[in-house]
């Protein structure tokens, strides 16, 4: 469902140029639990990034459900982005402002749909989460692991074809941190969402069904 | 995005940062009132000097020496206008109804050996309290009758001088008018002036007649004739007529002004007076504009982990750009609003206090309006392009 065929980047920091991916190929099949392992600075992010369409590799390319998505202008690559990529982040990154389902119900707004049916969507993520409880809350009265189920709901809330998560555990104690990994794989096995996960856990990265290492820009696979 | 949760984002954005909005907002507030409060005032002013364009009538001209020499030559031009060629006007110009010259003396006024400040003499004939819709409060205006007599007739504001200084019935009273002693003969009612067509103080002035005037001071010149025109002949006609007609006098050089020709010439006096205090007006609100620009380009900076979530989220860069423009145009709106009712309020005061005739500009609420809004989208156009063009990973990793 996704590939990566040999995907290059190169940062240009003055007159010397760095590799920071030498070439990655990487092919997730759909309802995968994926996890990709590495030391900090190996390029995990880079990739990361590119596979979240943040970013553009220098060279490459880069398929989601068989389009070609890595050369794509910027309000097309937004739009994919909106449409089939759900980020989880190490540090939650939800919005202050905003309550726990304004949160969740953030990504359709920028689809257009109406108001009732992005409430009554973000409710029912929510409640897969449980944290509908929770929904008037905001992220200031919550605990990590709570925003990190908020966080998760809203990544899910779009329906979207990846789950890319960043860490996700790496700002909680191990208990909640196996709470949210719980999640990852109930998600995973009941609703045959994709996922993936980075990290540079090893004991995050054998629960998963398939680990890759990364090591000096290039995957090994195991 | 829809319209409806833009407005929303940016509302709720500004509820945030309370402080900061407030802030912003009185900056935008003074800067359209004090336009709205200028451009207020301009029309105020100009409509009270029409008024009394629109009192007298449109069918009265002025007649005056030219002081601008053609043809260089200083002894002709300086003749003055003759009495005898004045008042032959109506015989040999056949659009003329009537004309009524009139003589400025500067003599000082005293009743009962008080001298009553302010006040000159104005040589004038009968015909004068007409054209000039003069009210007559008491007794009779100066006649034909009192050729060469001293009878005079006062202006309201001497009349309640003369009453301060204890004067009880004033017709047949005497006055003092520089070396001369007068009969009181009337009162005038209060008249409005200053404006452009009664070019003297009409409730300071004690009228006299003409010749008395011309007998008493030798030197004494006719400074202005006010002709009126016949009802079915146009002013334009008893201009021309007028101007033939003072050729073949002693003084064959002299500009007659319609009154319409001096509603243009005040009017686009008046246009200027406004634009320059509209001018002094955008002053402020530039420095309000610039203070929205500087409070959004805070709220970008310090929002820039939001930009990069909202990014991840999949926001466009146009969804980022009018979010914050959105909040500027919001901001210098409601700014806006508070301007018009400060100004108006502030031009209801000036106007109250002056004894103008109040009214609401709407020419200014809809460049109020109009104006906000623009200074909203220009003053926020560049925050907010630096928003929707931050790089999304870099946005995602700033604190």
């Amino acid at each position: 469902m996704l590939k990566l065929a040999d995907i290059k980047k190169t940062y240009k920091i003055g007159p010397t140029e760095m590799e920071v991916l030498k070439g990655v190929n990487l092919e997730i099949a759909q309802g995968e639990l994926l996890s990709i392992m590495g030391q900090s600075g190996c390029g995990k992010s880079t990739l990361m990034n590119i596979i979240g369409l943040l970013d553009k590799p220098t060279s490459g390319s880069y398929f989601i459900e068989g389009r070609e998505v890595s050369y794509t202008d910027d309000d097309a690559l937004s739009d994919i982005r909106n449409r089939k990529v759900g980020f989880v982040f190490q540090q939650y990154n939800l919005l202050p402002k905003l309550t726990a389902l304004d949160n969740v119900g953030r990504p359709l707004i920028y689809r257009g749909e109406d108001e009732d049916s992005i409430k009554q969507k973000a409710i029912e993520f929510l409640t897969k989460v449980d944290m509908h409880e929770r929904a008037r809350h905001r992220p200031s009265e919550l605990s990590g692991g709570q925003q990190q189920r908020v966080a998760i709901a809203r990544a899910l809330v779009g329906k979207p074809a990846i789950i890319l998560a960043d860490e996700p555990t790496g700002a909680l104690d191990t208990r909640v941190g196996q709470e949210i990994m719980n999640l990852f794989k109930r998600l995973n096995q009941e609703e045959g969402i994709t996922v993936v996960i980075i990290t540079h856990d090893l004991n995050i990265a054998k629960q998963c069904e398939r680990f890759v290492i990364m090591k000096d820009g290039v995957l090994l696979d195991k | 995005m829809t319209l409806k949760s833009h407005i929303k984002a940016a509302a709720r954005s500004l509820y945030a940062a309370k402080q900061r909005t407030i802030l912003a907002l009185i900056g935008i507030t003074i800067g359209i009132g004090s336009v709205i409060a200028m451009v207020s005032i301009g029309t105020i002013v100009s409509e009270e000097a029409l008024k009394q364009f629109k009192e007298m009538g449109t069918d009265i001209l002025t007649v005056r020496k030219d002081y601008r020499f053609e043809g260089g030559d200083f002894q002709k031009a300086d003749v003055p206008i003759q009495l005898n060629d004045a008042l032959n006007i109506p015989a040999y110009c056949p659009a003329v109804l009537a004309v009524a010259p009139y003589v400025k003396v500067e003599a000082e006024i005293s009743y009962t050996g008080k001298k009553i400040s302010g006040s000159s003499a104005l040589g004038v004939t009968q015909s004068f309290s007409n054209l000039n819709k003069f009210g007559i409060e008491s007794g009779r205006f100066i006649s034909d009758l009192d050729k060469y007599g001293h009878f005079c007739v006062i202006g309201n504001s001497i009349y309640q001088k003369m009453k301060e200084l204890g004067a009880s019935s004033i017709i047949g009273a005497k006055i003092k008018l520089g070396e001369s002693i007068f009969t009181i003969a009337g009162v005038l009612k209060k008249t409005s002036g200053g404006g452009l067509m009664r070019q003297f103080e009409p409730n300071e002035s004690a009228y006299i007649h003409i010749t008395t005037v011309m007998r008493l001071k030798g030197n004494a010149e006719i400074s202005t004739i006010t002709a009126q025109t016949k009802p079915d002949s146009s002013p334009r006609s008893a201009q021309k007529q007028i101007k033939e007609y003072f050729k073949k006098t002693k003084t064959p050089n002299v500009r007659v002004v319609t009154a319409e020709e001096l509603i243009e010439n005040m009017q686009k006096q008046m246009r200027l007076f406004t634009l320059l205090l509209g001018a002094i007006g955008s002053i402020s609100l530039i420095v309000g504009g610039v203070g929205i620009m500087n409070i959004m380009l805070v709220s970008v900076s310090e929002r820039r982990k939001e930009i990069g979530i909202s990014r991840a989220l999949g926001a466009r860069r146009k969804d980022i750009q009018s979010e914050f423009l959105f909040e500027s145009v919001i901001l210098s709106l409601v700014g806006g609003a508070i301007g018009i009712v400060i100004g108006v309020l502030l031009s209801f005061i000036v106007s109250y206090f002056s004894k103008w005739e109040f009214m609401v500009s709407y020419m200014a609420i809809f460049l109020g309006v109009f104006v906000s809004s623009a200074v909203g989208i220009f003053f926020g156009f560049y925050p907010a392009r630096q928003a929707s063009m931050l790089d999304p990973i870099v946005a995602l990793r700033s604190e």
